[in-house]
């Protein structure tokens, strides 16, 4: 009874974050000439595009706003000069992201709208409450009462790969005693056997004496991605690092580089050719189409070139990544949220991650509190939401965070589309070029979109 | 003490029994959803939920993801409302969740947990959250048949069919189950079902004991540090063993005892809620001041103090260690930090400085 008062009732609620330049004076303009249009805006002013963070984004609809409209300069007419093109950059991926969380895009808008523009704004604003309107209610934070989305693609069951020849760990010795007998390094992160319960595994080890160094192994169970302790504050007391690397977190010390949080010349990398690691008795999903079997930027290269076996082309997450996309949002909705609502908390998927380095994280920060740290759906969603968002362009895919996750969520789905789509728009692949721009620290005057009004 | 037998069929029948009675029943379930299972590459989590029918329960589990802990002591709760009314506050009690619960399937790890959250929550200061929902708990204990390779329960004084905890423990014994009666609670759920339940006669659980704890791979009893630790205190082990921790909280949020809390308000402009959220001393936060200092400035002081509360501190307070031994932050941890081997590398250091 109650809901249905409230739906009769019900009128969209719209939230418009506009730049202080053009579009709030467009919109003013609008209000000057008497123009009538749809009350249902809140309108909140900000200095430009370029500040327009998702996060405010995020938190108006975890509020219960129905829609979001973003609105600023025309590219050339930013007052920062291109605050507006960064913001591009951004809605690119950004959109991208909310329509694969299972957002009805009807609820999300951009616009450029400058300050002549009063008309514009006016018809913009109808049209987009009409859609919104369509679109009905926004859906509450909350976990979903019918049912959760099963994905139907599977992935690939693909055996162990060959175990590498035994050479490789007797080379990683030898260079880690080398390195470590000279002074060259301080320490040499690699790995070592694990014992006891964790039998046959391997664990992450510091080897700081050239004694210890025949500690050090490299087989298919060396799956952590090492890059992490690079800049761990205990292992950094040590000077410069040796760390053992495959290509997948060569790519995560490149992200590192590129981002100014350590040194080309600060660490020492031992590149190891890599045919594959074992995720619970099969290859990894990430090693199927691995593109840097052999590694790309090393100090020293453990391994033969020539016997790395032929990759397959297509990433094995894309077949799941196209059936999510064949589903209504509200299905990705439902597939999403059960596994969002589980989460505690324990920011494994954030630890593991060598480019969450933030000290404090954005998760931290409670002046305003943007992410509510409480374990409840709403907090869970806006947290995993702002991980992979955070992540969009500079994750590697070493899969780390989907291992690690206690509840198992699908974060790799989530950095994989993200990719996917950072790929498809600014023709970049993270982690190969240390001198390269990160995509959303940058922009182009020609970004292709063809969704802002 | 009672002592019955129950067949698997009465067993069954006893569960929607108690369904049908109205009582909450929570057992481990497989979760069926898209997500990935945790690591036991089934394809999907096992954790303890709210069963319509015995039918539900995972038949084949040998620990949850999860331990039971959250039902007792969820990972967040509201424990105070408020709202400003002209100008004035108005606080609200929430509703204290009082349903009558039974918890099956415990394993007897997860349920000697119990009586550890017991004497924090229960002791000079009741929690009324945590309580309420405690006297309401029934807890169905299910001995271990299977101890996995991380497990080390015989090690901390435990044993995969150990009572504590327990209202009612079942041993599997060859077809049947061996059902120990424990307390009055669980007095009270075998004899509303007094037909399903035939007299114990000659069952034992000795040989079941013997042969879980033979496949059993770390039993060797673990050492404690209540006298030592302030020796130890300031050694070099800590950092050479925390080197390795990330410092995320999969060890304290997977384990059945841990039970730091945060305490958060969330609200808007004229009305919030006070929120108790689980909380990790392995986080940066967990002591950082709002000066800035933080008085466990690197994960080595973290991490000592997450193996010191279990095996010193707790033990001073409440004389027992703070682990059941299930072994779940073993298998969980990201990097493989190993508790069982970490407390006899802190033992061994401390003999080598002659504590």
């Amino acid at each position: 009874m109650a809901n249905e008062v409230r739906e009769r009732n019900w009128e969209p609620k719209i939230v418009a974050f506009v730049c202080n330049w053009c579009t709030y004076v467009g919109a003013d303009a609008a209000g000057t000439s008497r123009m009538q249009y749809a009350p249902n805006v809140r309108i909140i002013r900000f200095p430009c595009t370029g500040r327009i963070d998702p996060l405010f984004i995020i938190r108006a609809f975890q509020h219960g706003v129905d829609g979001v409209i973003v609105s600023g300069c025309h590219p050339g007419d930013c007052h920062y000069v291109s605050g507006n093109l960064l913001a591009r950059r951004r809605w690119i991926v950004f959109r991208k992201l909310m329509d694969f969380l299972g957002l009805d895009l009807r609820r999300l808008h951009f616009a450029w709208v400058s300050a002549t523009e009063g008309a514009k704004w006016a018809h913009l604003v109808n049209e987009i409450v009409e859609e919104v309107r369509q679109a009905g209610p926004a859906p509450t934070w909350a976990m979903p009462t019918n049912g959760a989305t099963q994905i139907e693609a599977s992935l690939p069951e693909i055996g162990p790969p060959p175990s590498p020849p035994p050479e490789l760990t007797s080379q990683i010795r030898e260079i880690a005693k080398q390195l470590l007998g000279t002074g060259e390094v301080g320490v040499v992160v690699g790995y070592e056997k694990a014992t006891g319960a964790r039998e046959g595994a391997a664990t992450p080890t510091f080897v700081n004496k050239p004694e210890d160094a025949d500690r050090l192994i490299f087989n298919e169970h060396c799956i952590h991605n090492l890059a992490v302790y690079l800049t761990n504050p205990l292992v950094k007391k040590f000077g410069k690092v040796g760390i053992v690397a495959k290509g997948c977190d060569i790519r995560s010390i490149v992200g590192l580089i590129q981002e100014n949080q350590i040194k080309r010349e600060d660490v020492s990398i031992i590149g190891v050719v890599c045919n594959g690691v074992v995720v619970n008795g099969r290859l990894a999903d990430k090693c199927v189409a691995c593109p840097v079997k052999v590694p790309h930027i090393y100090d020293h290269l453990v391994g033969d070139p020539s016997s790395v076996q032929t990759t397959a082309s297509e990433h094995p997450l894309d077949a799941q990544i196209a059936y999510l996309e064949s589903l209504s949002p509200e299905e990705r909705w439902n597939f999403w949220m059960p596994q969002f609502a589980r989460c505690i908390r324990c920011y494994a998927c954030r630890a593991v991650c060598p480019l969450c380095y933030c000290q404090p994280c954005i998760a931290e920060k409670h002046r305003p509190q943007w992410i509510p740290t409480s374990p409840h759906p709403q907090g869970n969603l806006a947290w995993n939401i702002i991980r992979a968002w955070h992540l969009a362009g500079r994750c590697v895919g070493c899969g780390e965070c989907t291992r690690v996750c206690p509840v198992g969520i699908r974060l790799d789905l989530l950095n994989r589309k993200l990719a996917i789509e950072v790929e498809r728009a600014f023709n970049y692949r993270p982690g190969f070029d240390p001198s390269a721009p990160t995509p959303l620290s940058t922009h182009r005057p020609d970004d292709k979109e063809d969704f802002i009004r | 003490m009672l002592r019955k037998r129950l067949t698997r069929e009465n067993l069954n029948k006893w569960i929607d029994g108690l369904v049908a009675s109205g009582l909450r029943v929570i057992a481990p379930v497989r979760e069926r959803d898209g997500g990935r299972g945790a690591r036991d590459g089934k394809g999907g989590l096992t954790l303890f939920r709210p069963i319509t029918s015995s039918a539900e329960i995972a038949a084949d589990y040998t620990k949850t993801d999860l331990p039971f802990k959250e039902w007792l002591f969820p990972p967040t709760e509201v424990i105070l409302h408020y709202r400003i009314v002209d100008g004035e506050p108005v606080l609200e009690d929430p509703e204290v969740d009082a349903t009558k619960t039974v918890a099956l399937f415990l394993r007897p790890c997860d349920a000697a947990a119990i009586p550890i959250l017991d004497s924090v929550f229960g002791g000079d200061y009741e929690d009324e959250f945590y309580m309420t929902r405690r006297r309401n708990l029934t807890v169905v204990g299910l001995s271990c048949t299977e101890p996995q390779p991380e497990c080390f329960c015989a090690a901390v004084g435990l044993s995969p069919t150990s009572e504590a905890g327990s209202d009612i423990l079942l041993t599997p014994v060859g077809d049947e189950f061996l059902v120990e009666v424990l307390t009055e609670k669980g007095e009270q759920l075998v004899n509303q079902y007094a037909d399903l339940f035939a007299d114990a006669g000659d069952l034992t659980k000795e040989q079941v004991t013997e042969q879980a704890i033979a496949k059993m791979l770390r039993k060797e009893s673990l050492p404690t540090f209540a006298e030592t630790y302030s020796e130890l205190f300031e050694h070099p082990v800590w950092e050479e063993i925390a080197r390795k921790c990330l410092g995320c909280g999969v060890c304290a949020y997977s384990c059945p005892t841990c039970h730091c809390y945060d305490i958060v308000d969330e609200a808007t402009l004229f009305e919030g809620v006070r929120c108790r959220n689980w909380d990790c001393c392995g986080f940066a936060l967990f002591t950082l001041h709002a000066s800035g200092h933080n008085p466990r400035p690197t994960q080595a002081h973290r991490y000592r103090q997450r193996v010191l509360h279990k095996f010193a501190y707790f033990l001073q307070t409440y004389g027992r260690n703070m682990c059941v031994g299930c072994g779940r932050c073993v298998i969980k941890c990201p990097v493989g930090m190993d508790i069982y081997e970490v407390v006899q590398k802190v033992a061994q250091a401390s003999e080598r400085v002659g504590v």
